[in-house]
């Protein structure tokens, strides 16, 4: 080989290197990092994103050169040069992006294996989704919410499915998602490490709902002291009618102004008191709520659909949890 | 210039010199994708079968279906009987096996409805169970193709016993070949994974 | 009627493709214009969707209609528009490019083009009882509960699968059986074998997805348990059946586009393509590698995550054979005598835009990145990436390239341009905000989303509007030169496959005389100088 094709191709492929290197250590297209997988995912992205710029101005690089300069003269009708091959290039840009994916492949690896270790006393949630919305339960402290409040430094361990179709429950600061699908509990693991509030985000399509699945919940990373009164203050709240109303998932599909729900799915639920009593015919308002909310295919409001709205409310509510929302909406 | 300036073995050319007969090579291909829906339903069935319990499956006649199993296998070997003949010119004997598989396939088929008719009977159906659906679509499919092929047997009994086919030129009947015994090796993976295991 | 005729009165000429024909030429013209047909539709529904899309929190469009548009986007745009728009490529040439009469088994051909008919008017009537809204991907147990559109849509797939079907029966028996004399394997032209290798795809994964179109269809129509969790159906199993065939999908959608971009480099740089025999393996291999990384999709389904590893590496090693094709044709132009006309800045545009969905797609193999990237538009960047700024463009440059073999007339080259620029610009300006949208927390196949994506979902409508615009040169430029455009010749491009060694377009039987091949079809090596005023020979080139 030439000594000046040397030379360019040496001047050339720093140039690259040095590109990339910038690109990896500048380059930031990532939300805050939350949790300490994040850290680590962010790693190798940033490693992919200087390879990628590598490969990327070296490709491009090559394209436009020869658009430019090996251009047909105006007037030149005849052949190039004509070159079949080269054996030893065709080794090289073989063997050099299977040793590029081998190291991709490892690094991701150790990246993922790293991820998924298992701490020591991890705190237990329970993720339940449904159609539109969320609620964490913690065996360990009795409470179920809306919110995801965690405790920093300490691993989280995640039991997710859902009760209906398959959500996705996804926290971009996390870095990590999950699907929740109905009939199967998957478990994740995430470490947080950032103060803060982020969003719940659902990452599989789920119905009309699927966009605004989550806007009521939030994963709030605070200190273990701020957590622990979290804990009492929402023990406390547990028989709370809208606590009740919220973490069973009411408010995806229904409104009702006093619980801050927006659900569009279902009836509206605001002035249900007034009319309760004389929407079927023998039962009193009471019963008419409570027949609603237990076996919901008796009674379809006119315009809506059958089959929607779960019939295991009977089993899922504690009896101080059912009277206490009946008495409630009755109020509305 | 004429327009056909080509024999249509010309045309073929490049097939005869890897020893591929278009239409042959056309139902293999067939049968090669045969084989993969094929396998989508017995994964399937396999699936559950190894995620959920199925007491049903007692219920299964395995014996009658054993013999089933064993008229549809004969009907396979009175393909090549079949085959056989009319390589050495002998449409008659041509048309009496293909008689005969097209007999044997149908009481295949009248031994599958009389399974199906007695499952059904023990409260075992399409919609009773994951069984019940994985079981009846998967060995109803297969029913489906068993009753093509015999329409397929019988129509081109048909062509025999109006003079088609010779020593020289029996194609049509190879391609039928070639699918009858796709279905009964289907079959045979079938009872295997359904009754045996 | 003859070809002369026809290309001398071509507004008559038309009439032949509305019927039943079993010349595999008009079925191949059938196919690419029924498919662009549906892509305008798949288009419409992206400018309804980039609408919505315009303001975080727009009313434009209903949330049920919203999953209903995303839905049939896709799937008009994957079933209706690039699978067929190719196989109608491949059926326009793959009798000429191998010096063949017709196609082994015309009436099978004609059939299969008939069955885009039924295919695409179920899903178009799924409109009429609410259509689709599971995605294309129609997880259960959503796709199962949903409107009765799904049900037609589901029936529409397995019919546009079967025409697919049997297309590639047609293509692998006819390029194994019907080669001229002379035309050995290693002298076939590349686009002959990205059909091979793609063939390949069609006829094994396929059937899988129409089994579980079945399941889904009998759960919905009969009452079948397959995905009913309360009886102990399994989602996954769906996810299993559909992603089996979905991945290798997207190289059947691919690889025919890099066959033709094969075919477009060594003709416009008047030099033979570098590493023949590389290229024509590279396409086998992702054929058969396709088959093997599907749980790609499934990452975060949940699956046993051990199980995950061999998929992230089999993905992986898919980019070494196609970075050889790719440095393959880059060392093709390289020193060639390049002439930009607008079927070369579509390849090029194709490798410069396939080359970012083609890395992003191994940034989406890197399980870590992809438990935080799944479902999000990060994903639909990759995928437009490959798809269209990929398989689109690489259609693109195909018929600008054939199109003066199929009509005998050229199109206009400045027309071409145009179209090329705003192709290139709106498809970047669409696509390359949706890879940040994605990475901040923007999911996908969502209606409204968080006011501080506002900035890059304009950004990609202002491109999509682009995009929308930019077929309009193209569709005049087509239409306007098949009735006035100048007349093409034989073989405008000097090119050296053996469907330019007859005339523009073809006689009813292709060649006059069967060819006799003695060299492979990019054997360009004549540096010597031809005047201009020569007007390239109509035969024996």
């Amino acid at each position: 080989m030439k000594e000046r094709t040397l030379l360019v191709i040496v001047l050339v492929t720093t140039a690259l290197l040095a590109a990339g290197f910038w690109v990896a250590a500048n380059v930031n297209l990532m939300p805050a990092e939350a949790s300490t997988r994040a850290a680590l995912v962010d790693q190798l992205f940033r490693a992919m994103l200087g390879l990628a710029a590598v490969i990327f101005l070296l490709v491009e690089g090559l394209l436009l050169y020869s658009v430019l300069r090996f251009r047909r003269s105006k007037g030149d009708e005849g052949d190039a040069v004509p070159v079949h091959g080269n054996r030893a290039l065709e080794i090289v840009w073989t063997v050099i992006p299977a040793l590029i994916v081998v190291v991709i492949g490892s690094y991701s690896f150790r990246v993922l294996a790293a991820s998924e270790t298992r701490e020591a006393d991890p705190i237990v949630v329970n993720i339940h989704s449904r159609q539109f919305s969320w609620s964490f339960e913690y065996p360990a402290e009795g409470v179920t919410s809306t919110d995801l409040h965690l405790p920093l430094g300490r691993q989280a361990r995640f039991l997710i499915t859902s009760d209906d179709v398959i959500h996705s429950f996804w926290v971009p600061e996390f870095r990590v998602k999950r699907d929740a699908t109905p009939g199967q509990i998957a478990e994740l693991l995430v470490t947080p490490s950032r103060l803060g509030a982020y969003p719940v985000r659902c990452a599989e399509l789920c119905g009309v709902g699927h966009a605004s699945m989550g806007l009521s919940s939030q994963a709030v990373v605070e200190s273990p002291e701020d957590f622990q009164s979290w804990i009492e203050k929402t023990r406390a709240l547990s028989n709370d009618p809208v606590t009740t109303f919220n973490t069973m998932g009411c408010n995806g599909c229904h409104s009702l102004a006093a619980a801050g729900a927006k659900g569009v799915v279902g009836p509206v639920l605001d002035g249900l008191g007034q009319r309760a009593g004389s929407t079927a015919s023998g039962q009193d308002a009471a019963t008419y709520i409570r027949t609603s909310i237990v076996k919901p295919g008796d009674q379809i409001v006119p315009g809506f659909a059958d089959n929607v709205m779960p019939r295991n409310f009977g089993e899922r509510l504690k009896p101080e949890q059912l009277q206490a929302l009946v008495d409630f909406l009755m109020a509305q | 210039m004429t327009s056909h300036s080509r024999t249509h073995e010309d045309e073929f050319r490049a097939g005869r010199e890897l020893s591929l007969d278009h239409r042959k090579l056309g139902m293999w291909l067939f049968l090669a994708s045969e084989v993969m829906f094929f396998g989508g339903l017995i994964g399937t069935f396999l699936h559950y079968k190894a995620t959920i319990p199925s007491p049903e499956s007692a219920e299964l006649d395995t014996i009658l279906v054993g013999i089933n199993t064993f008229v549809l296998i004969t009907s396979s070997l009175m393909v090549v009987l079949g085959l056989d003949a009319i390589q050495r010119g002998n449409r008659r004997g041509l048309a009496t096996f293909l008689g005969l598989t097209a007999l044997l396939g149908a009481v295949f088929l009248g031994g599958q409805v009389y399974e199906f008719v007695s499952l059904y009977r023990h409260g075992i159906t399409l919609t009773s169970s994951v069984f019940g659906s994985s079981f009846f679509t998967l060995t109803g499919f297969h029913g489906l193709h068993v009753l093509i092929g015999v329409v397929w047997a019988a129509l081109t009994l048909g062509k025999v016993l109006r003079g088609a086919y010779s020593a020289q030129d029996h194609v049509g009947v190879e391609v039928f070949g070639l699918y009858w015994h796709f279905v009964d090796i289907v079959w045979i993976v079938l009872f295997t994974i359904i009754y045996l295991i | 009627m003859t070809s002369d005729a026809i290309a001398a009165k071509p507004a008559r000429a038309w009439r032949r493709y509305l019927g039943w024909s079993t010349d595999h030429k008009v079925i191949g013209v059938q196919y690419m214009v029924t498919s662009f047909f549906f892509f305008l539709l798949g288009g419409a529904m992206a400018g309804m969707i980039r609408a919505q899309l315009l303001t975080p929190d727009s009313t434009l469009v209903s949330a049920e209609a919203y999953n209903r548009l995303t839905t049939n986007h896709g799937s008009v745009m994957l079933f209706l528009w690039i699978l067929p728009v190719l196989a109608g490529l491949g059926n326009y040439l793959i009798p000429l490019q191998i010096g063949a009469r017709d196609m082994a088994f015309p009436r099978l051909n004609a059939l299969s083009f008939w069955l885009l008919v039924p295919g695409g008017l179920l899903m178009l009537a799924s409109f009429f009882v609410g259509a689709a809204e599971a995605g294309w991907t129609a997880y259960v147990p959503l796709s199962v509960a949903g409107p009765d559109g799904q049900t037609l849509w589901a029936i529409s797939v397995v019919l546009l699968g079967t025409s697919s079907m049997m297309g590639s029966i047609n293509f692998v028996t006819t390029i194994l059986t019907m080669r001229t004399a002379g035309m050995t394997f290693w002298r076939m032209p590349l686009f002959t074998w990205s059909i091979l290798a793609t063939s390949i795809l069609v006829l094994t994964a396929t059937p899988v997805l129409t089994a579980g179109l079945v399941l889904i269809a009998m759960d919905r129509l009969v009452g079948t348990l397959f995905f009913s969790v309360p009886a102990g159906g399994d989602p996954i199993l769906w996810q299993n059946l559909f992603w089996f065939y979905s991945h290798p999908a997207v190289y059947i959608m691919v690889l025919p586009a890099m066959g033709a971009i094969s075919e477009i480099f060594p003709v416009f740089s008047g030099k033979p393509v570098f590493g023949y025999k590389m290229i024509a393996i590279s396409s086998l291999a992702i054929s058969l590698l396709g088959l093997t990384v599907w749980a790609h999709h499934m990452f975060t389904s949940g699956m046993d995550p051990r199980l995950r590893v061999p998929y992230m590496i089999s993905t992986m090693i898919i980019a070494v054979p196609t970075g050889v094709k790719i440095f393959s044709w880059l060392a093709t132009i390289w020193g060639g005598k390049i002439r930009l006309d607008t079927p070369m800045l579509f390849a090029l545009g194709f490798i410069s835009m396939f080359l970012i969905g083609g890395i992003t797609g191994v940034f989406l193999a890197a399980i870590p990145i992809d438990l935080h990237v799944h479902d999000t538009y990060f994903v639909v960047a990759h995928l437009h990436f490959v798809l269209f700024g990929g398989s689109v463009s690489g259609a693109y440059a195909a018929l600008y390239y054939w199109y003066p073999k199929v009509t005998g007339r050229r199109l206009d080259e400045r027309l071409g341009k145009i179209h090329f620029a705003a192709n290139f610009i709106g498809t970047n300006l669409a696509y390359l905000p949706m890879f940040l949208a994605g990475l901040l927390g923007m999911p996908r196949r969502v209606v409204n989303y968080d006011p501080r994506f506002t900035q890059l979902n304009q950004l990609a409508s202002l491109g999509a509007f682009l995009l929308a615009a930019s077929v309009l040169p193209f569709l005049y430029n087509v239409i306007v030169s098949w009735v006035s455009g100048p007349k093409a010749g034989d073989n405008p491009w000097r090119a050296k496959a053996l469907e330019w060694k007859t005339s523009s377009p073809p006689p009813a039987h292709n060649f006059d005389t069967p060819p006799v091949v003695t060299e492979g079809p990019y054997d360009y090596g004549e540096p010597v100088q031809v005047s201009l005023a020569a007007t390239p020979a109509a035969a024996g080139d």
